[in-house]
């Protein structure tokens, strides 16, 4: 029996998820753009989904356009806004520590000829709001920070930076694919104009997000078809991912706070079991601000051996990663988001992320304190010397 | 409760989101009296709040929208309990069972016939078996006189022997990537042979505090392409020409290793052997 520990790189579908969506894939099978009664069915409860995930947000309906993934979602709003923009000069804004979907979209973009800036992060991977408002220019188009990083679990001071961007009448989007379902967002409150979400970090099915659209934001489609979703998304539906994305929505809002609360407490219980019982263990990221079960670990001397640590986890029936498991392939080479933080290039090869998600019990956390520790012994007494 | 800490409770959202570790702000205002740092645990709350929390609240209200009525039941909220204050057990993180070189140490036969102590498993009773449970033949050890592992490798590109400048005393870091020991772990070093006409290196095999203090030459990824050590314990017969599987004693992840021996000579303190043809596994 596996204990799985790496609901940051997705999570299990919440059982009551899996048989709302069932139906859907057997009984009511239609295409909700079909105009008979199967069409007509899955039209209203693609439209219920859609008013779910936006009573999550403190959104409009309207507001939310469906997408296959989180990837997908950010792809649309940078893409989508440039594009919106007419002919430049554009100028974007982001961050050093965002998702390769931000990253590698802003890197696209500059190719295309719009300029970008990338701000640091400090020591614990927060962007400072006034880097933000210094980095700022007659023609920024949009800027991009994300609400929470999926390695380091730091919580970005989203609401300070978006009145920023606002107050100087530039577009504002964040990439809350971590964020979701785990910290409170209210849209309705917030000038955010832009959010990516996506239905597996939140207990959903795999293969659909969405983009959070504010009523008035200029926008261009990247997919062009059928010209499903007011069409800026066209593509048929994926419905019965979608009514799935909307049950996990409706359970994340009724159950954050008593989530949070458990998560939290497990979440501080295993950090001061692993640096008590391992005084090579620090955490990497804020200790107070970051995401409710999410734990990151270096073990100084041993970062470039992380990787040991997560087969021998392994092997003890423990899932966890060492980072991103979008960038798992390149697991060997040191992570630029510790780099961003400071690390120079050997702490930053290793990092063990441990994060915990709503089916995790005290139990399983205690079995990690119990073999983690011996493993980081074990580890360290094969190290080799020093010339 | 004081004046200035009423005011910070009273900074606290209403969102009761649970992130601070309390299931309402309710519980986390009430802990606030005893506990005023607490606040910090409030995500809603600026850093400038936190730091001033007697700041009064004057946040812009301008942007705020009317936000749609919930469709969904009130949110489920017990009371409140503290999580801050889980009991940390403490819990025996002590060594395994270890075993040192030098109990396998001796050569009783001569150096053609190349077998060292061919007892079949290792003095602590364990079995020759990698970290994955897959067997092997003989531990390769480092020779005395040199800081780490010896290793023959050539940068992929072998023309960055020659680019970087690579010499004898060299820190160097890369990473055997491919064919040859693909391995996952980036390795550290020192140079200790640098054949400039050819690329090839061989540097010694160390731990990352010497780089990390000193600086390095990043070669980036490379092939392994020969080993090089003693043997001083091993359960079958080496002989020069066959493949065995070996476990090199300081291999991180202790996968087991094969490769062809192409060089034995029996020394003081162990067969000294070259190993070639390199695989992991």
């Amino acid at each position: 029996m596996t204990i799985y520990f790496d609901n940051s790189a997705t999570t299990p579908v919440d059982p009551r998820v899996t048989e709302r969506m069932v139906p859907w894939f057997t009984e009511n099978f239609g295409n909700p753009s079909s105009l008979h009664a199967l069409g007509r069915q899955a039209r209203e409860a693609v439209e219920h989904a859609r008013g779910q995930i936006a009573t999550l947000l403190g959104a409009r309906p309207r507001e939310i356009l469906f997408t296959a993934s989180g990837s997908e979602a950010n792809n649309l709003a940078l893409l989508g806004t440039i594009a919106a923009g007419g002919p430049g000069p554009h100028h974007l804004v982001t961050d050093a520590i965002e998702h390769p979907a931000i990253l590698e979209t802003v890197h696209a973009l500059e190719k295309q000829g719009v300029e970008v800036t990338i701000l640091p992060v400090d020591r614990v991977g927060r962007v400072a709001p006034e880097d933000v408002a210094q980095s700022l220019r007659p023609h920024t188009r949009l800027v991009s920070i994300m609400a929470a990083n999926n390695v380091i679990g730091t919580v970005q001071p989203i609401a300070e930076i978006a009145r920023i961007v606002h107050a100087a009448g530039v577009r504002f989007h964040t990439d809350a694919v971590q964020a979701v379902g785990k910290l409170p967002i209210d849209l309705a409150a917030e000038p955010i104009d832009l959010l990516s979400l996506s239905a597996h970090k939140l207990h959903g099915p795999k293969g659909v997000g969405a983009l959070y659209v504010r009523e008035g934001v200029a926008l261009a489609p990247i997919i062009h078809g059928g010209g499903q979703e007011r069409g800026l998304r066209s593509a048929t539906e994926n419905v019965a991912g979608i009514i799935g994305f909307g049950l996990a929505a409706e359970l994340a809002d009724r159950e954050m706070a008593e989530d949070n609360a458990r998560l939290v407490g497990l979440r501080d219980h295993m950090i001061a079991g692993i640096t008590a019982m391992c005084p090579s263990a620090y955490l990497i990221g804020d200790p107070l601000r970051r995401l409710p079960g999410h734990v990151c670990l270096g073990f100084a001397g041993i970062e470039g051996e992380a990787i040991r640590l997560l087969l021998a986890l392994d092997e003890a029936g423990i899932a966890a990663s060492a980072g991103s498991a979008c960038s798992a392939s390149h697991g060997a080479e040191p992570s630029y988001i510790l780099r961003a933080l400071g690390f120079d290039p050997f702490r930053a090869r290793g990092a063990l992320r441990l994060t915990l998600g709503r089916f995790n019990t005290a139990g399983e956390v205690e079995h990690v304190l119990e073999v983690l520790p011996k493993l980081v012994v074990g580890l360290r007494r094969i190290a080799t010397p020093r010339p | 409760m004081s004046a200035t800490q009423t005011l910070a409770a009273r900074q606290l959202p209403g969102q009761n989101c649970g992130v601070c570790g309390y299931r309402t702000c309710d519980a986390l205002a009430e802990q606030l009296e005893s506990r005023p740092d607490l606040i910090k645990r409030c995500i809603n709350l600026s850093d400038n709040r936190v730091a001033n929390p007697t700041t009064p609240v004057s946040e812009p209200q301008a942007w705020r929208r009317e936000a749609p009525k919930p469709v969904f039941g009130e949110a489920l909220i017990p009371a409140s309990s503290d999580t801050d204050t889980l009991p940390v057990s403490g819990r025996d993180g002590g060594p395994a069972s270890s075993w040192t070189r030098s109990q396998g140490r001796g050569c009783a036969r001569p150096a053609s016939e190349g077998t060292l102590d061919e007892s079949p498993s290792r003095p602590d009773g364990m079995s020759w078996r990698d970290s994955l449970g897959r067997e092997f033949d003989f531990y390769l050890e480092h020779f005395p006189e040199d800081p780490g592992p010896r290793e023959i490798i050539l940068p992929h590109n072998p023309m960055l022997t020659r680019e970087m400048e690579i010499k004898v005393g060299d820190l160097m870091i890369g990473r055997p990537l491919g064919m040859s020991c693909g391995c996952p772990i980036t390795h550290c070093g020192v140079a200790v042979e640098v054949d400039a006409r050819t690329g090839v290196i061989v540097w010694c095999v160390t731990g990352p505090l010497a780089p990390r203090e000193k600086g390095f030459k990043d070669i980036g990824y490379y092939i392994a392409e020969g080993y090089e050590g003693l043997i001083t314990q091993t359960r079958t017969e080496i002989k020069i020409g066959m493949r065995y599987f070996f476990q090199p004693r300081l291999c991180m992840l202790q996968w087991r290793h094969s490769g062809l021996v192409n060089y034995v000579n029996r020394s003081a303190d162990g067969l000294q052997v070259r190993l070639e043809g390199l695989w992991i596994g």
